[in-house]
Order: structure tokens, then C-alpha cells, then sequence
């Protein structure tokens, strides 16, 4: 030890026998970045932070493997900011979370999804809480980084070989030259006085702090690049393409089986769908009553239920949960045509909207119920086909309700039973 | 480290004024008990119905209380913990007054067997033979393997508690740092068996108040309110001990900042659950979960729902956010004492709006109160009185001096 600091003193020396210059220099007549003092215990360090934290120095700082309870306030580093500035993320996050919820949802595109309010809290919680949650987060990591001035590629004390052992089990304090106390002696005379095992010069570090060049050059490129996709999206939005879709993410589009109307070379003829064989039926195909699938006599349409169909109550019954669950969204529940589709399509006024026809106007009234019962089936112009979903004895169950929807618009008080009559008032 | 302290000069054995206290407390615990049901007998209109609402309430309150002890006893040494150890013994005290809480389950289970269905409609067994939902769950709730289901719980709650008070202080006496080895091995077991306890017993007494009600996250939500409140009851006997002369100096605020911490971290815990559960019923919107909301969404509990989101969420998470709050005794007591109380409230919001309005009892202040009173009283008193001639630090575990100089950084 004594010759460590023995060392120091011929340091010292060194640096009077040197022509006088305003900056401080190391023994070798290099510019100082400061002068670094290696201490072996916590508690060393602690006292030595108060000493040097008394003199008044405010532009130095101290090094340790781990964190030493207390040092903040032997240091005198003021409490940090950090929590109020991530307090103020956390609001911000909660207010943009909402905020974006709200102008989405709420007043851009207005969609309904089952039944919920456009704007509710309920269902906005969630992301307001990450949102929260995130903004705090990255504050708190980039705050803590912003504050302590980190990264630094580059420092000073990168090439004092003995502050290696900082990871380790040494401790360090080092006073910068450019702290406006510092003074060549003054300072070194402090620094003994904290009984360190060891002084040492940190010569300033000649590499520059910044980051190398060539890091900016390819974060600015790759942050170009990321550009591409991005612009690319955006000149090509609306617009309408012959080629297939790109399928970044295939899911489930393409698979190894046969699909309708496309080739399959096992087959003689190519096709993967097959034709029926002849002479055959499908069972449940055989549909060999007209009145009832198809709603025809002979050439014409039926004018009286098929026999397989009982119009009784039950009948009126299920025709107007069918008619309720598949013709209600166009045609309203009077059977009018202003349901709440027709209602949206025509708020949107895009000027290519049919109407639902009403379905209690005299021309509709005509119709046999064959042919309401073919409409059903099979749609009708802009109407689609309802075959698909709705079974035949359900069909002719709607074609019932439909027709007492229609009496019911041209109804009057003597069409109530008597008995009932006195409700209605 | 650097300011070590040693439990040499403090006192680590109840006193005789503590001594006093707690069998004061287990007295005026039975007294209060004892008016509370004459009460509810006699005076209330409510009538036993009524009575029967109140004691569970006060009987789930206290359980909860019990059950965060125990909770915080298994997880220090589950984890290892060190920065606890100091403060551990008094929470091994207190979840050692499991025992008489359990004791005080049997006026829950009593009245069952008496075919007293005024709480629970499955008891009545004419009901659920008529009623299609409730006759396919009837091999689940019934009297018997409910009763079955108590004696399990009860035995291993009882059983844990006692368990780790015993060798803890059995340490104490031998210095033998393999009794540190053996809790640690049993807590993790007891861990995932108190998991399953606690989350059913939450559904067989709350949750089949209404036995078509059900909800996944009901245990997790009961399970948030007991380690929230056990903390804090944790936090005011540290602080009582401490105003009468007891571990004044190994206790420091380095350990009530790490109590709150915990504390605060539940609240939030309890809000998120609370509203995770809330959020998938509204969603889903289907009429057999979301009546249970309705009936607290309706006068007059709104305005019950409304206050406990401010006071179990809103308030404890602004107040108890900043650091110092929780280090200085005065503003951490506050909220810890706010905080059994908003307890109470949500034990209380659990139990009553069950049912029809017109199938309902109203609360009773006079006899919740009472009944609730003396059940933590009587809890207090059996605690106190357990931890009668042991030390209230565990003096010989291996971790004791890393507790005692703990600081948070
Ligand atoms: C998606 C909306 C939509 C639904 C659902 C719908 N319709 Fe229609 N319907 C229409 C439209 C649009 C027209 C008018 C078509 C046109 O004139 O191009 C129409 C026309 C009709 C007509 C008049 C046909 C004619 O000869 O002019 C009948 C009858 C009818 N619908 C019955 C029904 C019944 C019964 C159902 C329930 C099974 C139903 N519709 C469901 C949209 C709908």
C-alpha cells in the first residue's frame, strides 16, 4: 500500500514540474478526466461519499459491484424525478387509451357489436389499462436511461485497468475534472484525506461518446426500409387488383383436399366434383312433391297450402319466430320493408340501395302462396336465397305468417274475436 | 448491513398489559357473540333469517382475515423469504387464531342440519326435487358433503396454522435450522391445498347463497380480499405491539413499506379480479350469470357497488402509492384500517342482495355489527392469548439478522 501511494505523491510532483496550463492534466501531461479512488468496503466508500459530498463537489460519482444502502443520501443525490414522470405517462396512457376507444368506436366508425353501447367503459377497461400500463412502463425504462445519461458507448474509466474489479468487489469514487471545485491539489489532498487503498488518474477518454456513425447510418436505413411496406399499403388502398392476394400469414387457405370446382387429376374427367350417378336419388333428395318443395302445380303456382302442411296455430306460431329471425332485418316486423338494414343502408344514402318490397302492398297480396313460397327459396333480384337455411315446412310456415301480416294491415275492429274487443281499448 | 440492529434490548414477550388485553378480548368476543344472537332472536324482525345473514357476513369477514394470515405465513416460507422473518411470528400468531374461527363455522352448519334452508335454498329438499338445475347439482350441495367439506377444510386450515406456529417456535427453543428446511417443504403442498380449500369454501358459503349463480373467478375474488385485509390486520398488530412497548426497535419501517407494498399490491389485485369477472358476464351478457349483477346494480345497491369501487379500488390505490405513505405509521394505519372496513362492506355485498327483493332480509346494523365485533374480537383474543410466554420474534431462524437489517433500496 505505501508504495501505491508513494506513487500518487510522484504523481503529484510530476504534474508541478509541468509547464502551467488552465486544464488539468495527468502525470503523462494527457488531459484528466478525473482522479478515481479505490475503496474495499461499503462502508469505506460511504465515508469517503460524505466527505467529498461536504467539500461541495457536484460533478462526480461513486462505483459498486452492488447497490450500497444509503449511498444516494452520502452521495446527496437529490430524489429523482422518475416516479412523476411516469405518473404523468400513466395519465397520459389513460387518456389517450380512452380517448382513441372513444373517436374509434364512439364517433368514426360507429359498429355494433352485440347489442353493446358504442362507447362503454366496460368493454374499453382492458385497453385503457395496457395502454396505461405501457406508456408507464416504457417511461420508467426510458426515463431511467434519459436521466442517467445511459448509454454510454464510450467512457473514461473503460480503460483504467483496476476498475475492472468493480464487478467485483472494489469500490470507486471519482471526481471529474470539470466539476467547478476541482483543483489540482486541493482535490488530491480531499481524496487522502478519504484513506483510499489507491489514487489513480483517469486520463479523458479521446474516443468520442457518441455513437459510431456507421450505428446511425443503419438504424436511419432500416428505419426507411420499414417505410416501404407501410407506403406501399397506402398507394395501393382502394384499389382493385386482378392478381391473387398476398398471403403473408396462409392461415388456413390453402389445404390438401379437393375443393368444388376445382381439377383433381384422379378423376377420368378431372373435376373434383363429382356428378351424381345416373338413374340414382341422394337420400332426402327425392323431392318428388311439386306443391310442397317447389310450390307448383303442374305449370302454376299453387294457390292452397300442400296437404303435407297443416295451417293450425302451432303452424302461425313457428312462421313467426322464422319470420322474425330471417325477415325482420329487411323487411321490418309489420312486413313494411323498413327493417333495420333498410333503415342503415338508406341512412348511408349510397344511392345503390333496392328497398325490401312492402310486403303487404296489393301486388304482393295477389301472389299465390307458391310463388311466396319460390321467393323464399330461391330470392328474388337483389333479395338472396333463403332455401339453404330454411327448411320447406318452415317456409310455408313464414308464407302463413306472411299472409296474416298482410290481413292484418287491412285489418279493422270487427276482425277481433268479440271476447277480446274490450282489450283493445 | 451498515446499521444492524439486535433484538437484545427489546422486548420479545407479550407483556402483562398485552397479556390483559387479549383476555379481555376473548371475553367481551363471547359477550358480544352471545348479544349479537339474543338480539337477532328476540328483538329483530328480520328473525332468524335475518340473524343468519348477519353471522355469515361477520363469520366470512373473520375467516378472511384468518385465512390472509395464513396465506402470508406459507408464502414467506415458500419463498424463502428474508426481509420477513422478523415480522413473521406475529403473523403466525395471528392465523393461529384459525382454530376458534372455524369453531364458529358449526352456526352455519348447525342450522342445515335443523333443515334450515333460510340461507341456502338447496338445503330445502322439496325445492330442489321440483327444480331441474338445482336437483342435477344436489350431488354436490348437499347437506352432508357440505358438512364433509367443512370438517376437511376446517381440520387442514386449523391444522396448518397450529402447525407452523409450533415448529416455528419449537426453532425458537432448539435453534435447529433444519425446522426452516421442514416448513419450507411443507409450505408448498400446503400452498396448493390451500388454493383448493379456499376457493371452494368461497363457493359452497358465498358463492351457493344463489345456487344457480356461478362464476370461475369467485374464489380468486374472495381469495383477493383475504390477503389484502389479512396484510393489513398483519400491519396494525405489528403497530399495536409496537405502542405497547414490544419489538419497538427490530421492527422498522423498512418492514411496514414492505407490509404496505404487499397491501397495495392487493388492492389492485382485487380490482383487476373483481373486474375481469365483471367484464366476462357483461360481455357474454346471458341472463343465468347476469342477474347476479343486477341485483347489485339496482337501489339500493348501487350505491353499495359504487362505494366499493371507490373505496376498494379508487382511494386505497391513490393514497397508498407513494412511498412514504407506507413507511410512516400514521398514514399506513389509516389505510389499513380503512381497508378492513371496505372488507367488511364487500363480505356484506356479497351476502345480502341474494334472491329476489322480495325473497331478501335487509341488514340489521345493529346485529352485523355486533356479530361482527365479537367474532374478531373473539379472533384477536385467541390469537393474543396464543402468543402468551413465546417470543414475538422467531429468535433462532437461520435469516434472522438479513431480516433485522433489511432496507429497501
Ligand atoms: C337481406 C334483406 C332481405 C331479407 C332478409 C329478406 N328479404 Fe325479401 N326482399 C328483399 C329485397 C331487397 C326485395 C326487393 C328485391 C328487388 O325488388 O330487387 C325483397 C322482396 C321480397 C318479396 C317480393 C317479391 C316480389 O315478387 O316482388 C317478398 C315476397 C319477400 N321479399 C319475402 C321475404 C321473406 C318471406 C323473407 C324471409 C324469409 C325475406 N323476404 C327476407 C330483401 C330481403
Amino acid at each position: 500500500m505505501s508504495d501505491e501511494e508513494s506513487k500518487s505523491e510522484s504523481a503529484m510532483d510530476n504534474t508541478e514540474d509541468k509547464p502551467k496550463s488552465d486544464a488539468p492534466t495527468t502525470a503523462n501531461g494527457e488531459p484528466l478526466h478525473g482522479v478515481l479512488a479505490e475503496y474495499h468496503t461499503p462502508k469505506e466508500l460511504l465515508a469517503a461519499a460524505e466527505k467529498i459530498r461536504d467539500a461541495g463537489y457536484t460533478v462526480w460519482d461513486t462505483y459498486s459491484p452492488f447497490p450500497v444502502h444509503g449511498i444516494e443520501k452520502a452521495q446527496g443525490i437529490p430524489w429523482t424525478i422518475l416516479p412523476w414522470l411516469v405518473f404523468g405517462a400513466g395519465c397520459t396512457g389513460l387518456t389517450v387509451g380512452l380517448g382513441m376507444q372513444l373517436w374509434t368506436n364512439g364517433v368514426d366508425y360507429k359498429y355494433l357489436i352485440s347489442g353493446k353501447p358504442f362507447f362503454s367503459i366496460a368493454a374499453n377497461i382492458p385497453i385503457t389499462f395496457e395502454i396505461t400500463v405501457l406508456f408507464s412502463a416504457l417511461t420508467a425504462f426510458g426515463g431511467m436511461l434519459a436521466l442517467n445519461r445511459l448509454p454510454k458507448p464510450s467512457h473514461a474509466l473503460d480503460h483504467v485497468e483496476r476498475f475492472n474489479r468493480v464487478t467485483d468487489d472494489r469500490f470507486f469514487a471519482l471526481i471529474e475534472a470539470t466539476d467547478p471545485k476541482f483543483d489540482d491539489t486541493a482535490t488530491r489532498t480531499l481524496i487522502a484525506e478519504t484513506s483510499p487503498h489507491h489514487v489513480e488518474d483517469v486520463p479523458a477518454d479521446t474516443r468520442s461518446e457518441n455513437l459510431p456513425k456507421f450505428f446511425t447510418y443503419v438504424a436511419a436505413f432500416l428505419a426507411l426500409t420499414a417505410l416501404i411496406p407501410l407506403g406501399y399499403a397506402y398507394s395501393v388502398r382502394g384499389t382493385t387488383s386482378t392478381q391473387p392476394r398476398i398471403h403473408i400469414v396462409p392461415d388456413m387457405d390453402f389445404q390438401q383436399k379437393f375443393k368444388p370446382q376445382r381439377g383433381n387429376p384422379f378423376f377420368e374427367d378431372g373435376r373434383a366434383m363429382r356428378p351424381q350417378i345416373e338413374g340414382t336419388v341422394a337420400s332426402g333428395d327425392l323431392q318428388d312433391d311439386s306443391h310442397f318443395y317447389r310450390g307448383k302445380v303442374g305449370k302454376a303456382w299453387a294457390r292452397t297450402f300442400p296437404s303435407r302442411f297443416t295451417p293450425n296455430e302451432a303452424a302461425m306460431q313457428r312462421g313467426r319466430e322464422r319470420y322474425d329471425i330471417f325477415c325482420v332485418p329487411c323487411h321490418s316486423v309489420t312486413g313494411n320493408g323498413s327493417g333495420i338494414v333498410a333503415q342503415h343502408a338508406l341512412e348511408l344514402a349510397e344511392g345503390t340501395w333496392i328497398p325490401p318490397t312492402n310486403l303487404t302492398l296489393a301486388n304482393i297480396k295477389q301472389q299465390p302462396v307458391g310463388e311466396l313460397y319460390n321467393t323464399i327459396t330461391h330470392g328474388i333480384r337483389n333479395m338472396p336465397a333463403y332455401g339453404s337455411q330454411i327448411d320447406p315446412e318452415d317456409r310455408w310456415a313464414i308464407v302463413l305468417y306472411v299472409r296474416a301480416l298482410q290481413r292484418a294491415q287491412a285489418g279493422n275492429v270487427s276482425h277481433v274475436p268479440a271476447a277480446k274487443r274490450a282489450g283493445l281499448k | 448491513m451498515a446499521n444492524a440492529n439486535n433484538t437484545t434490548d427489546d422486548v420479545i414477550v407479550l407483556n402483562e398489559e398485552g397479556a390483559k388485553f387479549g383476555r379481555a378480548m376473548l371475553i367481551a368476543g363471547l359477550v358480544l357473540i352471545a348479544v349479537g344472537v339474543g338480539v337477532g332472536l328476540s328483538f329483530d324482525t328480520r328473525g332468524l333469517k335475518g340473524l343468519l345473514h348477519s353471522y355469515l357476513i361477520a363469520f366470512m369477514y373473520v375467516l378472511s382475515l384468518g385465512l390472509g394470515l395464513l396465506w402470508i405465513v406459507i408464502i414467506q416460507h415458500l419463498s424463502k423469504a428474508r426481509w420477513s422473518v422478523v415480522v413473521r411470528r406475529v403473523a403466525e400468531v395471528l392465523a393461529a387464531g384459525l382454530p376458534i374461527v372455524c369453531a364458529l363455522g358449526l352456526g352455519i352448519i348447525i342450522p342445515m342440519w335443523l333443515h334450515n334452508a333460510d340461507l341456502y335454498i338447496w338445503v330445502d329438499h322439496e325445492l330442489v326435487q321440483n327444480d331441474h338445475l338445482l336437483h342435477h347439482k344436489a350431488p354436490y350441495l348437499n347437506v352432508s358433503f357440505f358438512t364433509v367439506r367443512c370438517a376437511v377444510y376446517f381440520a387442514f386450515w386449523g391444522g396448518l396454522s397450529t402447525f407452523f406456529l409450533k415448529t416455528s417456535v419449537r426453532q425458537d427453543e432448539t435453534g435447529k435450522a433444519e425446522l426452516s428446511g421442514l416448513m419450507h417443504g411443507v409450505s408448498a403442498p400446503a400452498m396448493i391445498l390451500f388454493a383448493i380449500t379456499l376457493t371452494f369454501a368461497s363457493i359452497d358459503f358465498l358463492m351457493s347463497l344463489d345456487p344457480t349463480w356461478f362464476s370461475t373467478m369467485f374464489g380468486v375474488y374472495y381469495f383477493a380480499g383475504c390477503i389484502m385485509s389479512g396484510h393489513a390486520l398483519w400491519a396494525l398488530s405489528l403497530m399495536w405491539l409496537q405502542s405497547h412497548g414490544h419489538i419497538t426497535t427490530s421492527v422498522t419501517a423498512e418492514h411496514y413499506q414492505d407490509i404496505g407494498k404487499m397491501m397495495f399490491g392487493f388492492v389492485v389485485f382485487w380490482a383487476y379480479v373483481g373486474f375481469s369477472q365483471f367484464m366476462l358476464i357483461w360481455y357474454a351478457d346471458i341472463p343465468e350469470e347476469t342477474h347476479w349483477y343486477h341485483w347489485r346494480f339496482e337501489e339500493p345497491w348501487k350505491q353499495v357497488s359504487i362505494a366499493l369501487l371507490i373505496g376498494h379500488f379508487v382511494l386505497p390505490f391513490l393514497g397508498l402509492m407513494s412511498r412514504w405513505v407506507k413507511r410512516k405509521k400514521v398514514s399506513l394505519a389509516f389505510w389499513c384500517i380503512w381497508l378492513l372496513i371496505v372488507q367488511y362492506i364487500d363480505m356484506f355485498w356479497l351476502v345480502y342482495p341474494n334472491g329476489e327483493a322480495a325473497d331478501r332480509v335487509p341488514p340489521s346494523a345493529l346485529v352485523d355489527l355486533t356479530l361482527a365485533a365479537g367474532m374478531v374480537a373473539l379472533f384477536l383474543g385467541s390469537a393474543i392469548r396464543r402468543a402468551a410466554g413465546i417470543n414475538l420474534i422467531p429468535t433462532k431462524d437461520p435469516a434472522l439478522s438479513d431480516s433485522l437489517a433489511f432496507h429497501n433500496i
